[in-house]
């Protein structure tokens, strides 16, 4: 059995490869699947300490963070598909005029 | 803090890993993904290398994690540098089945499996749904160059190396070994009690959610805009209203 610390550092490197596709690529759809890829090191640290903690709550968070992610992915993608509407692309430079 | 043997190497496999990430992300100019594979093919084996001198216990299970782990990061990797669209989504088909790979080593087999079909189905066709419908000819521009690619792999690096080592600062005082599982109730049973019980209101608040976020989504994709309409429409005759709507 391994350590808790190899899992918290396999859930920090994916969130940490999320956080660089999110701030990197311009393809909209490709940004909220680097959301998923965060959401996926969330749940191997939650699960990691329901395991080493002995108890289930961390398990009980993550079955409810895959219910907000099937709700953001649903929400995200119908935001996209109305977006890609508008403009026929799915750049997210196409929306710059959007920043403050 | 004191800088350990354990966290300069944190520190430097990580910058490994993010010169490997940088130079992996689509860009203009030449490409260097054979240099950007071998770098973080390195940085991978120096971190399960590092992992085993340092905070490995003998077991059995460890083959596994450490193959799980080195997957579930390549296709992360892959998600996040691929050029297509549709090719960053199979790789993260790939990363979610690795992820469930660790939740079974972690003895959550419901959430594993939960994993598997919420993501692995029902997420991922919904992606695969909107990139076939948002499809561009050839492969477009912003596919193929990314924005501020230097700055994020600073900022991710960061991130990560800081993280990563404050922990194992902290973990190599007092390693965290598992108890044993002497349970003999199943996983699914335990864990459906605790919802059913102690997240009983959790529970009814995320389907009130779902609900909301199902008529949030159509109410959004909705392609008519009635007060955006510059066609004057007759007023129906009184108790006519809505018997003729056409469907969205």
């Amino acid at each position: 059995m391994a350590e808790l610390s190899n899992y918290i550092l396999v859930g920090a490197l994916l969130f940490g490869l999320g956080v660089i596709g999110f701030l990197t690529r311009r393809n909209l759809i490709v940004v909220f699947l680097c959301t998923e890829l965060m959401f996926q090191g969330v749940v191997v640290n939650l699960v990691a300490f329901a395991r080493y903690w002995g108890n289930l709550q961390g398990q009980a968070f993550a079955l409810f963070l895959l219910v907000i992610a099937a709700v953001e992915a649903g929400l995200a993608l119908a935001l996209v598909v109305v977006l890609y509407r508008r403009r026929g692309t799915l750049d997210s430079e196409a929306w710059n005029s959007m920043r403050g | 803090m004191n800088w350990s043997t354990t966290t300069i190497a944190i520190y430097g496999l990580t910058a490994l890993g993010a010169v490997a990430v940088y130079l992996l992300l689509p860009r203009a100019g030449r490409s260097a993904r054979v240099a950007g594979t071998l770098l973080g093919l390195a940085a991978l084996a120096g971190l399960v290398v590092l992992s085993l001198r340092s905070f490995a216990i003998p077991g059995s299970e460890d083959f596994y994690f450490y193959l799980l782990a080195v997957l579930a990061l390549t296709s992360a990797a892959g998600v996040i540098t691929q050029r297509k669209a549709v090719y960053s989504a199979l790789y993260f088909v790939l990363t979610v089945v690795a992820v469930a790979g660790l939740v079974v080593l972690l003895e959550a087999e419901f959430l594993a499996a939960a994993l598997i079909i919420i993501y692995g189905g029902a997420i991922l066709v919904t992606y695969l749904f909107v990139i076939m419908l948002a499809q561009q000819e050839g492969q477009p521009l912003y596919d193929r160059r990314v924005r501020g690619g230097w700055w994020a792999c600073v900022a991710g690096f960061l991130l990560t190396a800081t993280v990563a080592s404050a922990l194992s600062d902290f973990l190599l005082l007092a390693p965290v070994v598992a108890p044993p599982m002497t349970v003999e109730v199943a996983n699914t049973d335990r864990l459906g009690l605790v919802v059913m019980t102690r997240y009983m209101v959790v529970l009814q608040a995320a389907g009130i959610l779902l609900l909301l976020a199902l008529v949030g989504a159509v109410a959004i994709v909705r392609k008519r805009y009635p007060h955006l309409e510059t066609v004057e429409r007759p007023l129906p005759a009184i108790g006519q209203a809505g018997r003729e709507a056409a469907p969205f």
